[in-house]
């Protein structure tokens, strides 16, 4: 398959198009109809939370959120397949694959409302918090990828970067370095088409950019990632190549960012209107819920029913977040060092002093 | 109990918004995530939800006003509210605030609570005139009216949300104290007329940067103007030959079409009038494209939407161009896009009225072209006087980018093409 796809014929995998037709039942991976109803459903709720994320910021009750709208199947695919044992390694937008891994909403809303708990995972084991610093997680993996080859450990290791992530100097020495040394990690860029205003064409001359591990010596494949099979196929093929010591995988997964970047970002400044109804039509959730109704196992009226619940689900873990009471003090200033240097003592006295005045003046 | 939505920060240190749009009315039933009020910051315009189920009470601000971050936008109903989420409602802890800053400038925000109890909207101001020590709330318009009549702010009663006296207030109090003693009536009641004479408004995000804007040309360009009239009897029959046709395919031919043809046409000739100076690099930037700026005025204020590439468009292509901006103008739907990247401005007040004007130029441009109002009035044509349409041109540059002979040469080539449309077509 990797073959076929090669990404120098840059030719990408499809296997359901925008219809909702199967268009290579050769390679349409086989998925139980009820597991495929929970990946169609897991995605609705990461799409639900989404929506009432933005929501909720625009209410000046969280802080800036980067929306996940329109990338679901990405993180859907990979929550399907990732396993207790593998390592997720996030960067922002992949909201379907760390609740797959058992992140909470709570705590991922506890994140973007400036806890440190927020990126403390109770129930998730193996999932790095959520990195912002751009194509840092590439390097992160390759550290957990190398560290599973000299324990001779059989996990997968997942990382996320963006279309813009692939121009940061971090991709290159990852990838690279992966690539030398074989080792299992999936390497998946989420190509939305912009880095934050920048479109993918002022991004690379590569014609496009799963075409970069070719360079590396690695395999790549370019990736409807709109389309939930062929990520699926995709991850497991990938799975296999790292079971066999062949890893590192790079796939770039073509989506489109349907929100804005950040909750701080206006995207009709640099696209059009047509340009957003073109991609609307290729929907991950609209693609793939056509073809579950078309197979009998899912109806609007179901759909609508279980977004009622999911409203309800998610509000009711963001109060319990926003009731979480007041930020501990200690958690600006103790974490970084085992023992704290002089000057960030004398930053947390200064803080302390602060606090003081600020409850004097309130009295 | 009745909570204060104030205005958040939803973009990363924005300071204040403007109220583009309210989607509810005093009185009206929300719930949470229901739109209440469109937002225009620095950073996105974008609809404001509700945080919470209840009544709106109150509404602060009108359309066009700017709502200071941390003001109160919106003041809830949420009494009655059972089960669930009221519990949750109590126990949230409230925010803290350092201090608020009000619909037009910086207040004091009572107390620290975001729920606050009901505000005294239309209870009778003027009667209690004890005098507080503390300072009291009230707006900063309230404050410089009070100020200039004299009034003790610190007696008036407040209507306004948590008691902040309003500039209604002061005036009120003013009136009830001309009535109550007459002694002073004369003398008060001359400044209370020449106060209820003024209307105090914030100035709208769209009129802050005209203001900008205008300043910026005009202490930095040397601007020059030069005025000429053109015969354009010609043109006029070439238009109103193919008006019709044109307007069958839903396009409007308009003069200003063909000027803009006649000005890129001109451009590329006279390289001065399409640059920008850089002083601080000591460089002449020469723009190798021509976009002109067309001047529109809407009811918000003067935009101007750019005409891109207007040498490679033929004399239709620009009708359509301007038909779409101009549409795009009135809806107030122009991006960013649309506006950026001019080369030159051309503005045609004339359709509204006026012969002659010294335009401001868009700077850092080089030149805006003035048209005046096309009228007809005798001209001498091979020593006949004839009846002639004539169309009256300012031409402002900055003299220090271009020189007088440049100038003057540029707008004799626009006049050429003006006078005989068909040599456009022939460059």
């Amino acid at each position: 398959m990797f073959n076929e796809y090669n990404p120098i014929n840059n030719k990408e995998f499809q296997i359901l198009n925008h219809k909702g037709k199967i268009v290579d039942k050769d390679l349409m991976p086989v998925i139980k109809d009820d597991d495929l109803l929970k990946a169609y459903k897991d995605m609705l709720f990461a799409r639900t939370a989404d929506l009432q994320i933005v929501s909720y910021q625009r209410q000046g009750r969280i802080y800036t959120y980067p929306p996940n709208y329109g990338q679901e199947a990405i993180s859907g695919a990979v929550g399907a397949l990732i396993r207790d044992e593998d390592w997720l390694v996030p960067a922002f937008r992949e909201m379907g694959a760390m609740l797959a891994k058992g992140v909470t909403l709570k705590e991922l809303f506890l994140y973007f409302m400036g806890y440190e708990d927020g990126s403390k995972f109770s129930k998730a084991k193996k999932t790095l918090p959520i990195s912002v610093p751009i194509a840092s997680q590439f390097l992160h993996a390759a550290g957990l990828g190398y560290a599973i080859k000299y324990k001779k450990e059989k996990d997968i290791v997942y990382a996320f970067v963006g279309d813009g992530g692939t121009s940061e100097g971090d991709f290159h020495e990852a990838i690279n370095f992966a690539g030398v040394w074989k080792i299992p990690v999936i390497f998946i860029i989420q190509n939305n088409q912009y880095g934050i205003s920048t479109p993918t064409r002022m991004q690379t001359a590569s014609e496009n950019l799963a075409v970069k591990a070719i360079a590396y010596g690695v395999k790549g494949i370019k990736v409807d990632g709109n389309d939930y099979f062929a990520m699926y196929k995709a991850i497991q093929e990938s799975i296999k190549i790292c079971e066999s010591g062949e890893g590192p995988v790079l796939i770039e997964a073509v989506t489109y960012r349907k929100g804005a970047h950040t909750t701080s970002d206006d995207p009709t400044k640099y696209r059009t209107k047509e340009e957003e109804d073109i991609w609307d039509e290729k929907d991950p959730l609209k693609r793939l819920k056509s073809y579950l109704i078309t197979k009998k196992l899912w109806s609007d009226k179901d759909e609508e029913k279980i977004v009622e619940q999911y409203k309800v689900e998610v509000d009711r873990q963001f109060i319990e977040a926003e009731n979480y009471g007041p930020y501990p003090k200690e958690d600006i200033f103790k974490y970084m060092y085992a023992e704290m240097p002089d000057d960030l003592k004398e930053q947390e006295k200064e803080y302390e002093r602060f606090l003081e005045w600020k409850a004097s003046r309130s009295k | 109990m009745r909570y204060i939505f104030k205005f958040p920060d939803i973009g990363e240190g924005l300071e204040e918004g403007t109220i583009v749009e309210w989607h509810v009315e005093k009185g009206q039933t929300v719930k949470m995530g229901d739109s209440l009020v469109t937002m225009e910051t620095d950073k996105v315009v974008t609809a404001i939800p509700s945080p919470r189920d209840g009544i709106i009470a109150a509404k602060f601000g009108k359309v066009g006003e700017t709502i200071h971050v941390g003001s109160a936008l919106v003041e809830i109903d949420i009494a009655g509210i059972d089960g669930e989420a009221a519990v949750a409602e109590a126990s949230k802890p409230e925010p803290v605030e350092e201090e608020g800053a009000g619909v037009v400038g910086t207040l004091e925000v009572a107390g620290n609570n975001a729920v606050l109890s009901a505000s005294k909207e239309g209870l009778s101001a003027g009667t209690a005139k004890l005098e507080k020590s503390e300072r009291v709330l009230a707006t900063p318009v309230a404050r410089a009216l009070a100020k200039e009549s004299g009034v003790n702010i610190n007696t008036v009663t407040g209507t306004g949300p948590a008691g902040r006296v309003t500039k209604e207030d002061i005036l009120r109090y003013i009136s009830d104290s001309t009535k109550s003693s007459t002694s002073q009536a004369q003398s008060k009641e001359n400044i209370t007329s020449d106060e209820l004479k003024l209307e105090i408004e914030p100035l709208t995000q769209i009129r802050k940067t005209i203001a900008k804007n205008m300043i910026q040309s005009k202490h930095n360009a040397a601007h020059m103007t030069v005025f000429e009239e053109v015969e354009i009897a010609e043109l006029d029959r070439v238009r109103k030959r193919f008006k019709d046709v044109y307007s069958n395919e839903g396009i409007k031919l308009t003069y200003l079409s063909f000027i803009i043809k006649a000005t890129a046409a001109s451009l590329k000739k006279f390289r001065a009038l399409n640059a920008e100076m850089d002083m601080e690099r000591g460089n002449m930037i020469y723009k190798k494209y021509y976009n002109i700026g067309i001047a529109i005025d809407t009811p918000k204020g003067l935009v101007v939407p750019v005409i891109r590439n207007a040498d490679r468009l033929s004399v239709k292509e620009i009708a359509k161009e301007i038909q779409i901006l101009s549409d795009k103008a009135r809806d107030g739907k122009l991006s960013l896009d649309d506006m950026k990247d001019g080369t030159f401005t051309i503005t045609s007040y004339g359709s509204i009225g006026g012969l002659f004007a010294v335009p401001v130029i868009n700077y850092p441009q080089a030149g805006i072209l003035g048209i005046g109002r096309i009228n007809n009035k005798p001209v001498v044509k091979e020593n006949q006087v004839v009846p002639g349409l004539v169309l009256p041109l300012s031409l402002s540059v900055d003299h220090r980018i271009a020189d007088g002979g440049e100038t003057t040469r540029f707008i004799n080539t626009i006049m050429g093409y003006l006078a005989d449309p068909v040599s456009l077509i022939m460059e």
